[in-house]
């Protein structure tokens, strides 16, 4: 009896492997627009949604795991996790420990600081101010670019971003440096909070897989990124992620997922972006 | 209102499975192992016992994080050994927690008088027997309450796990401010933060008056316990 359910489990175990590969896909997932939680838990958001019409035109699984940024690129580098999508900028510095897709997002820095501080983007970096970042941005990397230039300014490093913006409403920093759709979601949610300017950075966003890509994704990625353009489909992610607001998107997206599980992609994007703009 | 009770059902539906089984783990890590080295440090030969000393030392005298860390990142990326973040934590904390075990289990051991081991040796009890017979069931129930201690601790330091990115309280705790923060404004965090020690405090509570059961139950009166017990 015990070999016979042992055999069971065994050809199970087949059946299942023999189905799609699974990929772990690792994201820092406290950054709306590109990835959050939803109040039931659910992990959604612009690099998410991107990665979940990837595999599913791609025919492979992905398992999204909440992971931490300050470990994301070690950890994927080593493949703990076997893709990185967290709206991470393409650098040489991290090209040393993984490899990136092509660009698929096209991002600028922005400068966030209290409405009624009186500072510009000028005074905010200049003044000898404090300034707040994630650890390991291209925020942060941008503003010690400027310390080891001699400009006069202060970093404070968080491991969260929403602990840095906590930060800058309690007083305690002066202005936070990072992506502008995000800064965008903070500043539409606090009113006391307001974006200085924009630093035109063009950074390019890119998905990463360990170092020689061992599981041969990077081809996969790149052709899905293509075809999610031609089909219109990236297009109607960008629309419903960037703009209509968390709790917009967060509804759409629940009375949407279902034709992306049935893996119906053009219909899933297309229902997304129409539902949150409404 | 409604969003501050769906997020304590969050946390208990999404975080509290994954604390309580790590607690349970590491008690169960801690007890077995934290046991052995007590009765090798007590009735083994030297050399053993310079062992379980040095053990002892060892695993008492690292930060939990740092050994956290040591596992989860330090071998991985030196020795290429890839643990999942729940082994990871799961291992460290259960060594820590073996070591501070251990020193309960001795204390308990040798509060119990040389006498009564002499006692029965004369009355032609073997050394095992008297250890299994007259010791034994004198030290675990004297270890009961260092234990409960330790239970507390071992609960709250599973919040540790979350730096490495183990998906429990805490780190569901950080993942429901995020999104707080941009539907009902950052303030909210502090609401969350007090729902998460909330959750703590319970289970403490709970887990406590658990054991302090177990102690009442347990107890023979009269015997040997010589300061009052209330309860």
């Amino acid at each position: 009896m015990k070999r016979a359910l042992l055999a069971v489990f065994f050809i199970g175990l087949l059946a299942v492997s023999g189905l799609a590969q699974t990929y772990d896909v690792a994201s820092d997932t406290t950054w709306p627009p590109f990835e959050w939680a939803d109040a039931e838990g659910n992990l959604l958001g612009f690099d998410l949604d991107v990665m979940r019409c990837i595999a599913a035109l791609q025919g492979f699984e992905i398992n999204i795991i909440s992971y931490d940024w300050d470990i994301i690129f070690d950890d994927v580098g080593i493949g703990r996790a076997d893709i990185g999508a967290s709206g991470a900028t393409i650098t040489d510095d991290r090209e040393l420990k993984v490899d990136f897709s092509d660009p698929y997002w096209s991002s600028d820095q922005a400068i966030l600081i209290r409405a009624d501080s009186g500072l510009n983007i000028v005074t905010a970096l200049s003044l000898g101010y404090t300034v707040g970042a994630q650890v390991e941005t291209t925020g942060a990397g941008f503003i010690q670019g400027l310390i080891d230039a001699g400009v006069s300014v202060i970093l404070v490093e968080y491991t969260l971003y929403p602990l840095a913006v906590l930060d800058l409403i309690n007083g305690n920093i002066h202005a936070v440096i990072q992506d502008e759709p995000a800064s965008v979601a903070s500043a539409t949610a606090e009113e006391e909070l307001a974006i200085a300017g924009i630093i035109k950075t063009n950074e390019d966003f890119g998905f990463f897989v360990a170092e020689g890509d061992p599981n041969g994704l990077l081809p996969l990625i790149n052709a899905g990124v293509a075809q999610l353009k031609t089909l219109g489909v990236y297009e109607n992610l960008r629309l419903a992620y960037m703009g209509p607001g968390i709790l917009a998107v967060e509804a759409a997206w629940k009375a949407s997922i279902g034709l992306l599980d049935a893996g119906n992609v053009v219909d899933f994007a297309q229902s997304l972006a129409d539902l949150a703009n409404q | 209102m409604a969003t501050i009770w769906q997020s304590l059902e969050l946390l208990i539906v999404k975080g509290l499975p994954t604390t309580i089984l790590l607690t349970l783990g590491l008690l169960g890590t801690g007890l077995l192992l934290g046991f052995i080295i007590a009765f090798a440090q007590v009735y083994g030969y030297r050399p053993l016992r310079w062992f379980c000393r040095g053990y002892e030392q060892l695993f008492r005298g690292i930060p939990a994080l740092v050994l956290i860390l040591i596992l989860h990142s330090g071998l991985a990326r030196s020795f290429n050994i890839l643990l999942p973040a729940f082994t990871s934590a799961l291992i460290a904390l259960g060594l820590r927690s073996s070591a501070y075990q251990s020193q309960i289990f001795r204390g308990a051991i040798q509060s119990v008088s040389q006498g009564q081991m002499m006692a029965a040796r004369a009355l032609g009890m073997s050394k095992i027997q008297a250890i299994r017979y007259i010791i034994l069931p004198q030290a675990f129930r004297l270890s009961i309450p260092p234990w409960t201690n330790e239970f507390s601790s071992v609960l709250k330091d599973t919040s540790l796990a979350s730096a490495i990115g183990v998906l429990e309280l805490t780190k569901q705790g950080t993942l429901i401010f995020t999104r707080i923060q941009f539907v009902m404004g950052v303030k909210y965090i502090l609401v969350i933060l007090i729902l998460v020690a909330f959750v703590y405090l319970v289970l403490t509570y709970a887990g406590n008056a658990a054991l302090g059961f177990l102690e009442n139950r347990l107890r023979i009166p009269g015997f040997e316990m010589k300061g009052k017990v209330e309860r």
